[in-house]
C-alpha cells in the first residue's frame, strides 16, 4: 500500500510549502543542453505561454497559434530591435510534453541569445523553471510514467547518439515490455497459490513444491538477466574510462590522437578536470569512452617524474580498461612487463604493440594487438578489441537492457524476494507466507511497471479455475 | 400512504430480519437504543435462503470478528451446527477457517429466541412501504408501513437482501418474489430507485433441493466433521453434539451434454437475466460453458436439518427449466431416482452502489439512512452479518453524538469488506476472500478477539462475561509466553535444550501435548486457542514482523487525511476520468484514494503534493 504512494518529488513538495512556488505559474527555461550548439530551444509551459511569446516576439503577421505548426518570427528587444531570427512551435494542451500549453522558441544557439530570450520571457511574466520542472509537470499531469520520466532525464543528458537512442527506447517503455512477460508468470504463480488457499474446498490442483520451484526458476532467470544487463546499461549511461599507459616514447599520445580522430567531431564537451593528464571523450560502438593519456613510466626517475608516474598508476586503478602500450621496434623492457602485470592485477587490460610499421624487435609471449599510430594500421582491430572488452561476454544487448540504477535495485530486490520464496519452499513454509515473498517480488516489479491490485489476482483466478460451489 | 393512528417512536428501525438485520437489531438494542425490527414474515427470521452452512474460508473469519465485537452469529451457529469442519488445516493457521453445516430451522428458531430476549427490541411483521425523508435537508425520520402505521426514528438500517424488486427465473418462467415463495418488496424498492441514488441489478442463484430418501448415498464419498469441532464463538468452550455427514460426488459426461444442449433455454444465456452474477459462484451452466475442457464438476450433498429429508445440492446452482434440472440430477450416479423437492432458481434484485456510503455504512447524502447486507452489493450470510453490526454501532454513535466506529483494513476482514465496498463499489456480488487482505497473517481467527473485542467493549457491545474471558485469555497468553521464554525443553525433545519458545519456532516444535503442562502452570485449563495462538506467533515471527511493518506504513497513508470538502476540480494535472472517480468516492484518506480503481500512482502523487502544499489550490488550469 504505502509503496504505491510514491512521491515524485518530496523535496520539491516541501520546497513548495516553504516558498509558495506555484505549479500553475507559466515557466520558462532553455531546454537544450548548456554550451554552444547549432540551435538552442527556449521552452515556455503554462497557461500564459502564448501571451508571453507574443510579447517578446515579432511575427510577420498575427500568429494563428495552430498547434504543432512552426512559424517564423523575430526575437525583439524592448525597443523593438531584432535580436535573432527564430522558429516558434506551439503545442496545445493536453497534447504537449507537459500536458500544458507549450511554446518552443528555436533560436540560434549562442548562449547569450538564449539567456536573453529567457530574461525577456521572465520580464513578460514567466517564472524561471526549477531544475526538472518540465518533467515533473509532465509526470504530475499524468503525461508520462515514472520510468519514462527517468528516461527523459537520460535523454536530455545523453552524450552520444547511441545513448540518445537507448533513452528514447526506454521512454517508449522498452523496459516495461521486457519485464511484462516475467511479471505475467509471477502473477500466474501467485494466482495458483491464492486459488489453493481461498478455494481449498474446490476441485483445484494443489501446487507441489516442485511446481512452485519450477515456476520461480524462469522468472528469477529472466529478472536476473535483466539486472545483469545493467552492467552494460550503466556503461551506456555513464560511459567508460580507458587509460593509456606505457614507457615514454612508445607512442601513447599518437595512439591517443589516432583513436580519437574520427570521433572528436561528434563528441560534446564534457565538463570535468583532467588533472595534468590529457583526457578526451570519444564514442566506441556508441558508448562514450573517456580516453586518458598518461605520463610515461620508466625506472630510476627523479622526484617530479615520480609524481607523474604515481598519477599514471592512479589512472590505471580508476580505469575500466587499461591499454598497455609497448614499442614493437624496441626490445621489451622489465618496466613493460611490470606494467602489464600491474594492469592485470587492477582489472581488465589490453596489450598494444605500437610502431608495427617499423621492423619488429620486441619479443613477448602475450596476446598483443599490433598497431601503427603513424599509419593507422591495426587501429580498427584495436577499436574492436576495446569494444569487446566493454561489453560483458554473453550479453544480448539487442534484447534490451536497463540503464537506471533504480530499476537495477528494484530487480535485485525482486530477485532477493524470489530467493527467500525458494528457501521457504525448501522449509515447507505454508503458502500464505511463501506468498508474502512473492508479493514482495511483485511489488518491486510493480514499482517499475505499475501497480497490481487484489482484484487483478482474483480476476486471474476466476478466469483460470472453475471456482465456486 | 395514509397514516393511521399515532406514530410509534423508536431510536432506530431495522428493515429486514435476515443475517444483516438480526445482527443490526440485536446490537442496536444491546447498545440501549429503542429498536424496531420489521420483517415481512416473523417465521422466517434469519432464514438461510441458500446453503445450510455458516463460515468457510475468510467467511469463518468474518463470523469470528462479528463474535469478537459482541455479535450473535457465532453463538447461534455453535448452538445449531450439525457438522463442524476447520478448513485449510493443511496450510498455516492464518488461513484456517471454521465452517459449519447448520440445521436451517433450528437456526431460525434460535435466532428468534435470542432476539426476543432483548428488552429494547420490538419485532414487527409488516411490509415497509416507504422511508420517511424530510424534504429540504434530506434526513431520515422513520418508515411508513404498508398497513398504514408509521414508525418514527432518527435512523433506519435497511437490510432487504434480495427483496428489492426481486425477480426469480426458472427457465423461461419469471415471477416477482423476494425469495422463492415470498413476496418481493417493490414499494420500498421503487422508492429507493427514486431517491437519486445510483443502483444496479445484481443476480444470485441457488441449486435444487432433493428428497434424501431417494438418494443412493453409497455412490458418494462421505465427508465427516472434525472429531474436535472448532467453535465460532469465543464464548463457546466446546461442542459435544453428534455430527452428521455430508457427501461428495461429481457430474458426468451426460450432465455436460444435457446442460450444453439446453443452453439456448437458459435465462442466463438467452438474455432474459440482466443482473450481474458472481464469478466465484457460477451456476452449473456457467461452469460448463466457461470451462468447456473441464469434463466434470464437484457437487456436495448437504443435509438441510436434522428432522428433514431435504438435501441441498451444493455446486449445482441453476436457473435452467425444470425438465432440464430433473434430467441433470438424474445424470449423476446415485441421483438416478432422486426426487427434486424444490427447483433451483436465479434471482435478480436491486442493489445500491455502495460508493455512496461512508465507512459507517451511512448514505452520505441522506443522514440517518444506513444500509447493510446484499443491498450494498455483497453476497453471503457472514458478509451481511458484519455489516449489520457495524451499521448498528454507528447508529449508536450517531445517536450519542460520538465519532463513528472505524474498523480499518488492518483491524479485520470486516474493515476490508467495508473499505472495498465504499472505495471500489461492487461490480459483481462481493464475497470475502483471504486474498483481499493485505495483512493476512495478522487477521487470524485465533486473534479476532485481540483485534476487535476492545472496540466492541468501548462502544458497549461486549458483555462483562465476554470481557472477563478476553482478559483472562490475554493474561494466560502473556503468562505462558513468559514461562516459555525461560523453561527449557527436555533433552529427549531437543538435545541442545532450547527454551520452549525457541523450540516452538523449529519445524518440529508444536504445542500439541503441552496442554497438561500449561494447565499445571496456569492453575486452570488454558482457554481454547491460547496455545495455538502462541505457536503461530512464535513460528512465523519473521513473517508476522514483516507484515507489522507494512501495517505501520499503511497506517501512515491512512493518517494522511483528505479534507471532506477538498476540491478536486481545482487540482491541475488530474484527468477528468480520475477526477470523477475521486469525486464519486470522496476518499477520506490518501490511502483510500490510492485504492480506488483507475486512480493512478501519478494521480496519488499529485494529490500528495497538493496535500503537502497545505494550501487550497486557487487557480484553475489543465
Amino acid at each position: 500500500m504505502a509503496a504505491r504512494l510514491r512521491r515524485p518529488a518530496p523535496r520539491r513538495a516541501a520546497a513548495n510549502a516553504d516558498s509558495g512556488v506555484n505549479l500553475s505559474d507559466t515557466i520558462v527555461a532553455v531546454s537544450t543542453p548548456p554550451g554552444r550548439g547549432g540551435i538552442g530551444i527556449v521552452r515556455l509551459s503554462g497557461q500564459d505561454s502564448r501571451r508571453i511569446a507574443s510579447q517578446i516576439l515579432r511575427f510577420p503577421k498575427p500568429p494563428e497559434w495552430k498547434p504543432w505548426t512552426a512559424a517564423l518570427a523575430e526575437l525583439v528587444g524592448p525597443d523593438g530591435h531584432t535580436v535573432d531570427q527564430v522558429v516558434v512551435t506551439y503545442f496545445g494542451r493536453p497534447r504537449s510534453y507537459t500536458a500544458e500549453d507549450v511554446v518552443e522558441i528555436s533560436c540560434h544557439g549562442a548562449p547569450v541569445v538564449l539567456r536573453y530570450a529567457v530574461e525577456r520571457a521572465c520580464d513578460a511574466g514567466a517564472r524561471l523553471a526549477e531544475p526538472g520542472e518540465f518533467t515533473l509537470r509532465a509526470f504530475l499531469n499524468g503525461r508520462i510514467d515514472l520510468p519514462q520520466a527517468e528516461a527523459v532525464r537520460d535523454l536530455i543528458e545523453a552524450t552520444t547518439l547511441y545513448q540518445a537512442r537507448i533513452a528514447a527506447q526506454q521512454a517508449g517503455g522498452a523496459v516495461s515490455r521486457r519485464i511484462a512477460p516475467l511479471k505475467e508468470q509471477l502473477l500466474e504463480l501467485i494466482a495458483l497459490l491464492e486459488a489453493g488457499i481461498d478455494f481449498a474446498e474446490d476441485d483445484i490442483p494443489v501446487a507441489s513444491d516442485e511446481e512452485i520451484l519450477g515456476r520461480i526458476g524462469p522468472i528469477a532467470q529472466g529478472l536476473s538477466a535483466l539486472a545483469e544487463s545493467f552492467a552494460y546499461g550503466k556503461l551506456v549511461h555513464s560511459g567508460f574510462t580507458l587509460a593509456i599507459v606505457g614507457r615514454p616514447n612508445v607512442g601513447k599520445s599518437s595512439l591517443f590522437n589516432r583513436l580519437l580522430e574520427q570521433e572528436r567531431a561528434i563528441v560534446t564537451d564534457i565538463p570535468g578536470t583532467t588533472r595534468d593528464m590529457v583526457s578526451e571523450v570519444a564514442a566506441i560502438d556508441g558508448i562514450p569512452v573517456k580516453f586518458i593519456d598518461t605520463a610515461g613510466i620508466r625506472s630510476g626517475q627523479d622526484r617530479i617524474e615520480a609524481l607523474g608516474i604515481e598519477r599514471s598508476y592512479q589512472a590505471m586503478a580508476d580505469a575500466d580498461l587499461t591499454l598497455v602500450v609497448i614499442d614493437l621496434s624496441a626490445p621489451v623492457e622489465a618496466v613493460d612487463l611490470e606494467l602489464v602485470e600491474r594492469a592485470r592485477r587492477q582489472g581488465r587490460c589490453l596489450l598494444v604493440g605500437n610502431k608495427s610499421d617499423l621492423p619488429w624487435r620486441a619479443e613477448i609471449a602475450e596476446d598483443i594487438t599490433a598497431v601503427s599510430a603513424l599509419t593507422g594500421e591495426g587501429i580498427p582491430a584495436l577499436r574492436r578489441a576495446i569494444a569487446e572488452s566493454i561489453v560483458p561476454a554473453g550479453l544480448n544487448c539487442e534484447a534490451g537492457f536497463i540503464t537506471s540504477l533504480r530499476h537495477e535495485r528494484l530487480l535485485r530486490d525482486a530477485l532477493a524476494a524470489l530467493e527467500k520464496a525458494r528457501a521457504a519452499v525448501a522449509e515447507r513454509i505454508p503458502h500464505e507466507m511463501l506468498l508474502l515473498d512473492l508479493y514482495a517480488a511483485l511489488q518491486a516489479i510493480d514499482a517499475i511497471t505499475g501497480a497490481t491490485t487484489a482484484d487483478d489476482i482474483l480476476n486471474r483466478i476466476f478466469s483460470t479455475f472453475c471456482i465456486g460451489k | 400512504m395514509q397514516a393511521t393512528g399515532r406514530p410509534f417512536r423508536y431510536d432506530v428501525v431495522v428493515v429486514g430480519a435476515g443475517h444483516a438485520g438480526c445482527e443490526a437489531a440485536r446490537a442496536c438494542a444491546r447498545l440501549g437504543l429503542k429498536t424496531a425490527m420489521v420483517t415481512m414474515n416473523l417465521d422466517l427470521i434469519a432464514q438461510m435462503s441458500c446453503n445450510p452452512a455458516i463460515g468457510g474460508i475468510a467467511k469463518g473469519h468474518l463470523v469470528r470478528e462479528v463474535d469478537a465485537l459482541g455479535g450473535v452469529m457465532g453463538e447461534v451457529t455453535d448452538a445449531v451446527g450439525i457438522q463442524f469442519r476447520l478448513l485449510n488445516t493443511s496450510r498455516g493457521p492464518a488461513v484456517w477457517s471454521p465452517r459449519a453445516q447448520c440445521d436451517k430451522k433450528l437456526y431460525r428458531l434460535r435466532m428468534r429466541e435470542v432476539l426476543e430476549k432483548e428488552p429494547n427490541l420490538r419485532i414487527l411483521q409488516a411490509e415497509v412501504a416507504e422511508l420517511l425523508i424530510t424534504g429540504g435537508e434530506r434526513r431520515v425520520r422513520g418508515v411508513a408501513l404498508r398497513d398504514g402505521r408509521v414508525l418514527e426514528s432518527d435512523a433506519v438500517i435497511v437490510t432487504t437482501g434480495t427483496f428489492l424488486n426481486g425477480l426469480a427465473h426458472i427457465g423461461e418462467a419469471t415471477y416477482t418474489c423476494g425469495r422463492s415463495g415470498e413476496p418481493p418488496s417493490n414499494l420500498l424498492g421503487n422508492q429507493l430507485r427514486s431517491l437519486g441514488l445510483e443502483w444496479k441489478r445484481l443476480k444470485t442463484g441457488t441449486p435444487p433441493r432433493l428428497d434424501g430418501r431417494t438418494i443412493d448415498w453409497s455412490r458418494f464419498e462421505p465427508q465427516d466433521g472434525d472429531p474436535d469441532p472448532t467453535p465460532f464463538s469465543f464464548l463457546t468452550a466446546r461442542i459435544d453434539r453428534p455430527q452428521v455427514r455430508c457427501y461428495v460426488g461429481f457430474t458426468t459426461e451426460e450432465t455436460r451434454r444435457i446442460v450444453r444442449e439446453a443452453i439456448p433455454r437458459s435465462p442466463l444465456y438467452s438474455g432474459q437475466i440482466q443482473g450481474i452474477g458472481a464469478r466465484y459462484c457460477p451456476s452449473i451452466e456457467d461452469k460448463f460453458v466457461k470451462f468447456p475442457d473441464k469434463p466434470r464438476h464437484q457437487i456436495f450433498l448437504e443435509p438441510e436439518g436434522l428432522d428433514t429429508y431435504e438435501v441441498y445440492v451444493n455446486g449445482m446452482s441453476t436457473s435452467m427449466p425444470i425438465d432440464v434440472q430433473t434430467a441433470m440430477i438424474a445424470s449423476i450416479p446415485g441421483l438416478e431416482a432422486a426426487e427434486m423437492v424444490r427447483p433451483g432458481y436465479a434471482i435478480e434484485y436491486d442493489a445500491i452502489d455502495p460508493r455512496q456510503l461512508s465507512h459507517s455504512l451511512e448514505v452520505k447524502t441522506i443522514p440517518g439512512l444506513f444500509l447493510a447486507g446484499q443491498i450494498n452489493g455483497t453476497s453471503g450470510y457472514e458478509e451481511a452479518a458484519c455489516q449489520g453490526i457495524v451499521a448498528a454501532m454507528n447508529v449508536a454513535c450517531r445517536a450519542g453524538g460520538m465519532d463513528p466506529v472505524f474498523i480499518g483494513r488492518t483491524d479485520g476482514y470486516t474493515g476490508i469488506l467495508i473499505d472495498d465496498l465504499i472505495t471500489k463499489g461492487a461490480d459483481e456480488p462481493y464475497r470475502m476472500f483471504t486474498s483481499r487482505a493485505e495483512f493476512r497473517l495478522h487477521l487470524r481467527i485465533d486473534n479476532a478477539d485481540e483485534r476487535l473485542t476492545p472496540i466492541g467493549r468501548k462502544i458497549g457491545l461486549v458483555t462483562d462475561q465476554r470481557w472477563q474471558l478476553f482478559l483472562r485469555k490475554r493474561e494466560q497468553k502473556a503468562k505462558l509466553l513468559e514461562l516459555m521464554k525461560r523453561i527449557r525443553v527436555e533433552p529427549d525433545k531437543a538435545v541442545d535444550r532450547p527454551t520452549l519458545l525457541q523450540w516452538l519456532r523449529r519445524p518440529e516444535g508444536s504445542v500439541n501435548g503441552l496442554g497438561a503442562w500449561a494447565e499445571a502452570a496456569l492453575g486452570e485449563a488454558p482457554i481454547r486457542e491460547v496455545l495455538s495462538s502462541i505457536e503461530v506467533e512464535a513460528k512465523y515471527e519473521g513473517y508476522i514482523a514483516q507484515q507489522e511493518r507494512q501495517i505501520e506504513r499503511l497506517r501512515r497513508a491512512e493518517e494522511r487525511r483528505i479534507p471532506e470538502e477538498f476540491c478536486y476540480s481545482r487540482l491541475p494535472g488530474l484527468s477528468r476520468e480520475i477526477r470523477e472517480k475521486l469525486e464519486r468516492v470522496r476518499p477520506s484518506t490518501l490511502g483510500q484514494a490510492a485504492r480506488i480503481p483507475g486512480v493512478t500512482p501519478a494521480a496519488i502523487a499529485v494529490l500528495d503534493v497538493y496535500l503537502s502544499l497545505g494550501a487550497p489550490v486557487t487557480t484553475q488550469q489543465g
